[in-house]
């Protein structure tokens, strides 16, 4: 089960995604639960394999967003440089990305 | 407090989110302000709702479209919209754009949530009120951003609310005074004129047609009041009734002004009536003065004009006189005083002294004023003034009434013919219809024309000599008899008096009270005596006071005499007891 521990050893800035919910860990480990449940990242990969730069662009924002908000650090990391490259349409071989963040997707799913 | 299990915490959300996902779902409560947070993913919504939940009602839009369709179905309800850039179907720029072109929800302030500082300068410009960052910051931050916009918000449709008069839409008194204070800071070397503006007969027109009608004029009225503003560098504010106040750089065509405020609107279709308006101006207003005092001197002057019929407009002077302004008030009610028959006529005996015995032969009708709040008013104050007012013509006409009528009560109650003189202005001496009315009123009252003497004085007949004697003869002719007034004070030439037709010569009493007092004046007398009988008329003295003034009066050859000595002029109660002492 999530914990706000294991997160905190995952590499997540708990302290910051606490303060962001008010310091209501149950609702910050509901919210972390809910973004592994809601995972769109298959779909962000989809739309770079066919080379829908805009869409993937618009997929990755928005997650960027809401990892943000969780402070999934290791996550954001990731999501982040993927999000910039996105932005300026760049046509280039994404798989070191998305590869990086399946690792430190599942190793946070494995929290669970 | 952690969930038992993994499918506990499915079971908890999936009942969480039918109760408040889905479009436009809502969790109520009536007493807080309502924000409508418009963001596509369910995480960031949550985070600003358990942020916000305490202290505003939420409304959630999972994309752009649901949330202008929220709008239009009249959610103008809501104090803040906190508005995702990124939606799907409509984007948040999209909505924004739409939001403030729509004149029912562009006063609902938006912050924008983004994570693309290219984007805040760029939604600003789009009239968002600020933005949050993601991800976000504190939440204490987000706490105080989204209060402050909202106060900020509300405090201006407070002013928008308040600050403009629901009739006419004109700034109400409290938001004028505080622009007048503002443009005073900004420009405090700018000469200013306080204006007060009012409707002549307003609340006739309010009787005669009704409140919606006077309602409807005062907005067209408003209307042109606004339109004129800018030509005079000034501001307007509608203060009650039909009082406006206006505060305008230093202008001096009032006549002009007045002319474009009134033109082309007409509070009669049918007659086409015009508009009157009427102004009082406190000139170069003193800014030490409190706003309050300035527009009060306005109004002042405003109130010196109402029902006059003289002027339509009246700058207030802090050095006129005290004179000046009581002078002013007596003008304003005039027309009162005349309705009210606040004018009385007393009238002052005249003694034949050639016989035996002195011999009531007529009296003077002279005219007070006793005014309910300022007591009784000599003559010598309100008469130079009404002459120059042009108001006297109507005092005269009073008075000759108010005469008439009362010699018609003396003949009725005492069976005595006793004579009236009465004052005759050089101004109704050039009214065309001076005889005819004369006719009518000795007419009403059943009197013979001889019953009444006019009293024309001496300075009137200086210039435009024909027209005086030609109106003195048709007066004669009609049978009225003529008394030259304060003869001997004006610069009449002899032919002139020759020519002037005439039945007695009244001495000025300023030679009477000299005439013992110096041998000259005692001459001066004589001298008039001496004209009157080659005109073969006899002479009136006035102002006799003394026995003894009678009795050289008597042997000079003065043949009738008014003064103290017989009785101050008295009320018509009073004058009565000469009428029942005489044979």
């Amino acid at each position: 089960m999530l914990t706000i521990e294991k997160l905190r050893q995952y590499g997540a800035n708990v302290d910051e995604g606490l303060q962001r919910c008010v310091n209501n860990e149950q609702l910050y480990l509901t919210l972390v639960n809910r973004f592994l449940d809601q995972n769109t990242f298959p779909d962000l990969k989809d739309a770079i394999l066919a080379h829908d730069l805009e869409k993937a662009f618009h997929i990755a924002h928005s997650l960027k967003g809401v990892i943000g908000n969780l402070s999934l650090s290791p996550l954001y990391d990731v999501i982040y440089q993927l999000t910039e490259l996105l932005r300026n349409r760049t046509e280039m071989d994404y798989s070191n990305y998305i590869q990086r963040y399946e690792v430190s997707y599942s190793m946070l799913s494995a929290l669970r | 407090m952690l969930l038992g299990s993994k499918s506990a915490i499915f079971s908890f959300l999936s009942k969480w989110e039918t109760l408040i996902e889905g479009k436009g779902a809502m969790i109520m409560n009536k007493n807080k302000r309502k924000i409508l947070i418009v963001e596509d993913e369910f995480v960031n919504r949550e985070i600003l709702k358990n942020i916000l939940l305490d202290d505003f009602e939420i409304i959630e839009a999972e994309d752009g479209e649901t949330a202008l369709e929220l709008l239009n179905s009249g959610r103008d309800d809501l104090s803040l919209i906190l508005l995702d850039l990124f939606l799907p179907k409509l984007s948040g720029l999209e909505l924004l754009n739409i939001i403030q072109a729509n004149t029912a929800l562009n006063n609902i302030p938006v912050i924008v949530l983004t994570s693309d500082k290219e984007l805040e300068v760029q939604c600003l410009q789009y009239g968002a009120s600020d933005f949050i960052s993601k991800p976000y910051p504190d939440s204490s931050i987000i706490k105080a951003r989204i209060n402050r916009v909202v106060e900020l918000f509300e405090d201006r449709q407070t002013i928008k609310s308040t600050e403009r008069d629901a009739l006419t839409r004109l700034y109400t008194r409290e938001y004028f005074y505080k622009y007048v204070a503002d443009e005073d800071r900004l420009n405090p070397n700018v000469e200013r004129d306080a204006i007060a503006i009012g409707i002549r007969s307003f609340h006739i027109i309010k009787e005669r047609f009704g409140t919606s009608f006077s309602d409807s004029l005062l907005v067209r009225f408003s209307k042109r009041l606004k339109k004129l503003m800018p030509n005079i560098s000034g501001m307007v504010c509608h203060l009650e009734a039909d009082t406006f106040i206006v505060y305008a750089q230093h202008f001096v065509d009032y006549e002009k002004f007045l002319e474009e405020m009134s033109a082309d609107i007409y509070v009669d279709k049918e007659s086409k009536t015009p508009l009157k308006v009427q102004m009082g101006i406190y000139q170069n207003a003193d800014k030490n003065l409190d706003i309050d005092v300035r527009f009060e001197r306005a109004k002042i002057a405003l109130n010196k004009l109402r029902d006059s019929v003289v002027k339509n407009y009246f700058i207030f002077d802090d050095k006129l006189k005290e004179k000046e302004l009581f002078e002013e008030e007596l003008l304003e009610e005039f027309n009162t005083a005349i309705n009210e028959k606040q004018f009385v006529v007393f009238y002052q005996p005249k003694f034949n002294i050639q016989g035996e015995a002195p011999r009531l032969v007529s009296a003077e009708a002279l005219v007070r004023w006793k005014h309910p709040q300022k007591g009784l008013i000599s003559p010598g104050i309100f008469i130079p003034l009404f002459e120059e007012k042009g108001l006297i013509q109507r005092l005269d006409l009073y008075v000759w009434k108010e005469a008439a009528s009362q010699m018609k009560k003396w003949q009725e109650k005492y069976h005595k013919h006793v004579p009236v003189s009465v004052n005759v202005s050089r101004i109704d001496l050039f009214d065309p219809t001076l005889v005819e009315t004369l006719l009518e009123i000795v007419k009403e009252n059943g009197l013979k024309t001889s019953d009444l003497l006019l009293e024309i004085t001496e300075s009137a007949c200086t210039d435009n000599v024909d027209v005086i004697i030609d109106k003195a003869s048709a007066l004669r002719a009609a049978g009225f008899k003529i008394e030259i007034d304060d003869f001997g004070t004006g610069y009449s030439s002899l032919s002139m008096i020759n020519k002037l037709p005439l039945d007695a010569l009244k001495i000025d009493m300023i030679f009477i009270r000299n005439a013992f007092t110096s041998e000259n004046d005692n001459k001066m007398i004589k001298i008039i005596i001496d004209i009157a009988s080659y005109l073969k008329v006899p002479t009136i003295a006035e102002g006799v006071e003394t026995k003894e003034q009678v009795a050289v009066l008597k042997e000079l050859g003065c043949d009738i005499v008014q003064g103290y000595y017989f009785s101050k002029p008295v009320p018509n109660e009073e004058f009565a007891a000469f009428l029942t002492t005489e044979k």
